[in-house]
């Protein structure tokens, strides 16, 4: 069906998307790295003299960064794991006969729906506040001393809230792939005599490991940028206790207006990103030819 | 009105050569069969026709117009395809007035056609109904009807039946032919199976890698196959093909005899062999006779009360009027 | 197929799921409740569950004290906004690559989706430095143009695969039925994709709505939308169970309608088509 006509038309097609994303690439991306080689505070107006490096080894030096590294893959595991295995129990839950299947699912996947902002100002006041929060009258309840979340284990109460908002997505994506498992394979494996653990392991998982890697690349693009839910709760406190690599970066360059060294961040955050992407393409990009 | 011509037409994907120059024509009225195996090139070459591709090299006239750089939309071409491909979102009412919607006819006489092709196709309940509620035959019925309200100069058919149970097959390929003996129309029709092929058309080109390997009436290419390709493709139960020894006996390089061709006998004849597996079909009975002393398993079409067992000896003769010798080319021997 | 399944089996089954998807749905509910509570029963010692004089006055107090609907609304307008821009720029480029793809449309497509992983972090400063400088921080437009660009690949992907599962026969069907362009585009093309077209424009919204990096760091008072206003709330205010509870309700009440209705094509529109 393709002509040559209909080539150049689609060529005109494609451009305006191409050339737009190409600008948000390429526009930002430049000035970053250009920033990242300047020594460039916004409360020392002036020169921005050219200092090669020296942002990096600032930014990668200061023990904030050591924090906020070991902090930002505590975060992304620690989420993946429970969203993953959370989100196979349950989805091997939902995909079982019951009454009133499509309501629990809706309740599950709900959280998935509410802005970060919203959940985390919910949970840190109405749950974890260790004076009125429900947690602390269940405490209290059962005889034992209110635990006050966000300053005790701020990084682990932070885990729990966004396990909250992803466990949805998980389940949605691995219930979905459990349903697209052809039954006949499953009843043939019954008539080969495989009991149901068998079937759960030789049929089951290996058709559910797709969706698991989809779910655990997507998942960890999104959480390597957690950012308002540290914002609401605890301002990357107490000191860095809670302070990922978004949120540094974000300190340095719009609390200390340390443009130079925030931009280093960026960079770095950018690398590290990268890393993680290039599995997800690869992922993607197989399942084009499909 | 209807008459195609097709004038030295290549077509190239790329470095691939799928049609190598290649001269048809169709006569104005005719039922035109390509058949071939899949990968033949039947399908592109009816695209070509159509206009849904750009033909590389060549021309094609449609009524002695030039219309290689013709639009499909202008060529007055109406095409039935294999997954019918009807609009989901429109009523059949809707499918079949489309092209005249297109034509910009006037709302009176596009009425008075999707009517008379209702009732022609026997679709007059259901024309209110979306192609999701219909089954495949009224489907591919309706993808008829859009075809034949444009009174096209032609109609093509993409293996229209391909989709459709062995049944209702068998009734839509009469309906098919019922429908160009009140039309007259030229009718393009491609498909893999031969015996659609036989069954409807009054001219067969049979393609093989791009290649027009024959062109003639069915009859013609079950009597006279050009070559061993021809031969082996045309006919069911498929012709015997024997080489070796028994071939050069007759000068030739091939021999061909077809299973109806052979005669049977429990006492004598040419060839003795065993009876392998036997298909009784009722009226007639296929034999697979091995053991012969040829290196080829023979097929023998006997009638439905022949009554042998796996493992009966059996003679077989065949009649000498209706062998086909072939060289070493697998051209035909006259 | 189906399999015939004890009534016991089912009830079991029943009762735990129901109870795992309350549990999961309890935060909800509670703040939803709390939001038509008095400010004194909200933090009750111990907790009031429906046994309350239902109230509207928070979501009144709301409205009244901060101007509530002005956030609304600025949601409303970037999220919706931002998509429909989006899609205007997508459809063409989607529509291209699922009809006629070339050779270099795969290589493409995963470049527009790497354009997705650039963290957002790595170019903070540099769009905050150029909006400031041209006057687009804390404006809808801003934010408009900054939510259509980290979405539009989501959008050109969604389309692409729901455009090419349009069978192309049926194009076809209509070019030799005598559709032009724009007869093919709107008589055929548009109908079959407006199902698809729908649930990228909703997954997008929702998308846009919740977005809460930029929405946060490049606006203030004037075009905050809910992600920021409630982010307001973090202190003081937000140990008004009650008023928090309205505001939040309110803010999360219309996407969560619209991710029920959207909940089946969200999986493939996150996972770009990857999981089905």
């Amino acid at each position: 069906m393709a002509t040559q006509h209909s080539r150049a038309a689609a060529r005109f097609m494609i451009s305006p998307s191409v050339l737009l994303l190409l600008g948000w690439m390429l526009i930002p991306l430049g000035m970053t790295i250009y920033f990242s080689l300047l020594r460039y505070n916004l409360l020392m107006p002036g020169e921005h003299p050219f200092v090669g490096w020296e942002n990096y080894s600032y930014f990668l030096s200061d023990p904030a960064f050591k924090t906020a590294l070991i902090n930002t893959l505590l975060l992304v595991v620690g989420v993946l794991i429970i969203t993953v295995v959370g989100g196979v129990l349950l989805g091997l839950l939902l995909d079982q006969a019951m009454w009133g299947q499509g309501i629990v699912r809706i309740l599950v996947i709900a959280p998935f729906f509410v802005m970060p902002t919203v959940s985390a100002l919910v949970w840190k006041n109405m749950f974890m506040n260790p004076v009125n929060g429900l947690f602390a009258y269940a405490a209290k309840f059962l005889g034992l001393q209110p635990y006050d979340f966000l300053s005790q284990a701020p990084l682990m109460s932070i885990i729990g809230i966004v396990s909250w908002q992803w466990l949805p997505f998980a389940t949605l994506i691995l219930l979905t792939a459990m349903q697209s498992l052809d039954q006949e394979q499953l009843e043939a494996a019954e008539m080969d005599g495989a009991g149901p653990f068998s079937r759960f392991f030789y049929i089951t998982v290996p058709h559910l490991s797709r969706a698991v890697t989809v779910v655990i690349l997507i998942q960890t693009i999104f959480l390597l940028s957690i950012f308002a839910e540290i914002l609401v709760t605890t301002n990357g406190g107490p000191g860095n206790a809670s302070t990922n690599l978004t949120y540094l970066v974000y300190a340095e360059s719009l609390l200390r207006f340390d443009v130079g060294t925030g931009s280093a961040g960026g960079v770095v955050a950018i690398v590290l990103a990268n890393i993680v992407a290039i599995f997800l393409m690869r992922m993607i990009g197989k399942n084009l030819d499909a | 009105m209807g008459r195609i011509t097709l004038d030295k037409v290549t077509k190239s994907f790329g470095e691939v050569q799928v049609i190598p120059p290649l001269d048809l024509t169709i006569d104005e009225g005719e039922f035109v069969v390509f058949v071939g195996p899949s990968g033949c090139g039947k399908s592109t070459l009816l695209r070509l026709i159509a206009g849904l591709e750009d033909i590389t090299s060549g021309q094609i006239r449609i009524d002695r117009q030039d219309a290689t750089h013709v639009p499909p939309a202008k060529r007055g071409l109406a095409m039935v395809f294999q997954s019918y491909a009807l609009y989901p979102h429109m009523s059949v009412r809707k499918n079949i007035a489309f092209p005249l919607k297109m034509a910009k006819m006037d709302p009176a006489e596009r009425d008075r056609r999707v009517d008379y092709a209702a009732k022609v196709l026997n679709l007059t309940d259901y024309m209110d109904r979306r192609p999701g509620q219909l089954s495949g035959g009224q489907r591919q019925r309706v993808a008829i009807g859009r075809a034949i309200v444009r009174e096209p100069a032609a109609f093509l058919f993409d293996e229209p039946l391909s989709n459709l149970d062995a049944a209702l097959r068998v009734n839509m390929r009469l309906e098919i032919s019922e429908l160009h003996n009140t039309l007259k129309t030229t009718m393009i029709y491609v498909t893999h199976d031969q015996v659609e092929a036989m069954t409807m058309a009054d001219k067969i080109v049979v393609l093989h890698a791009g290649r027009i390997e024959q062109v003639g009436s069915p009859l013609e290419l079950y009597h006279t196959p050009r070559n061993t390709f021809v031969a082996g493709f045309i006919g069911s139960p498929k012709m015997n093909l024997i080489e070796g020894p028994e071939a050069e006996k007759h000068d030739a390089h091939t021999i061909g005899i077809r299973p109806e061709h052979l005669d049977t006998s429990a006492e004598s004849g040419l060839w003795e062999g065993r009876v392998g597996v036997s298909e009784h079909l009722g009226s007639d009975t296929f034999f697979h006779v091995h053991d012969t002393g040829l290196a080829e398993m023979l097929t023998v079409r006997a009638s439905g009360e022949v009554a042998l067992r796996h493992g009966d000896k059996i003679f077989l003769t065949p009649q000498m009027d209706k062998l086909h010798r072939f060289d070493a080319q697998g051209l035909r021997i006259a | 197929m189906a399999r015939m399944i004890s009534s016991r089996r089912k009830a079991v089954n029943t009762a735990i799921a129901w109870s795992v998807g309350l549990l999961i749905f309890f935060p909800i509910l509670w703040t939803v409740l709390t939001s038509f509570k008095t400010e004194a029963q909200a933090i009750a010692d111990p907790p009031i569950w429906f046994n309350f004089h239902w109230t509207l006055e928070n979501y009144v107090t709301v409205q009244e004290r901060s101007n509530y609907f002005r956030h609304f609304w600025n949601s409303v307008v970037i999220s919706v906004g931002s998509t429909l821009i989006g899609l205007a720029i997508a459809v063409p480029a989607a529509w291209a690559m699922a009809f006629v793809p070339g050779k270099r449309t795969k290589d493409l497509l995963m470049w527009m989706l790497s354009t997705k992983m650039l963290p957002p972090v790595g170019v903070l400063v540099p769009i905050y430095l150029l909006f400031q400088k041209v006057g687009l921080l804390d404006t809808q437009i801003g934010l408009i143009i900054v939510l259509t660009l980290i979405n539009l690949p989501i959008i050109v992907w969604m389309l692409y695969t729901y455009f090419r599962e349009i069978p192309v026969d049926i194009l076809e069907a209509a070019r030799m039925d005598g559709a032009g362009l724009k007869d093919e585009v709107i008589s055929v093309l548009l109908p079959m994709a407006v199902p698809g077209m729908a649930s990228t424009v909703l997954l997008n919204i929702i998308l846009a709505w919740n977005e809460a990096f930029w929405t946060l760091n490049l606006t203030a008072a004037k075009a905050a939308p809910l992600t920021a206003f409630i982010a307001s709330y973090s202190s003081p205010e937000g140990l008004f169970y009650a008023k928090l509870s309205a505001a939040s309700t309110m803010a999360i009440a219309p996407i969560l309608i619209m991710g029920w209705f959207s909940q089946k094509q969200l999986v493939r529109g996150l996972t770009f088509g990857a999981v089905k």
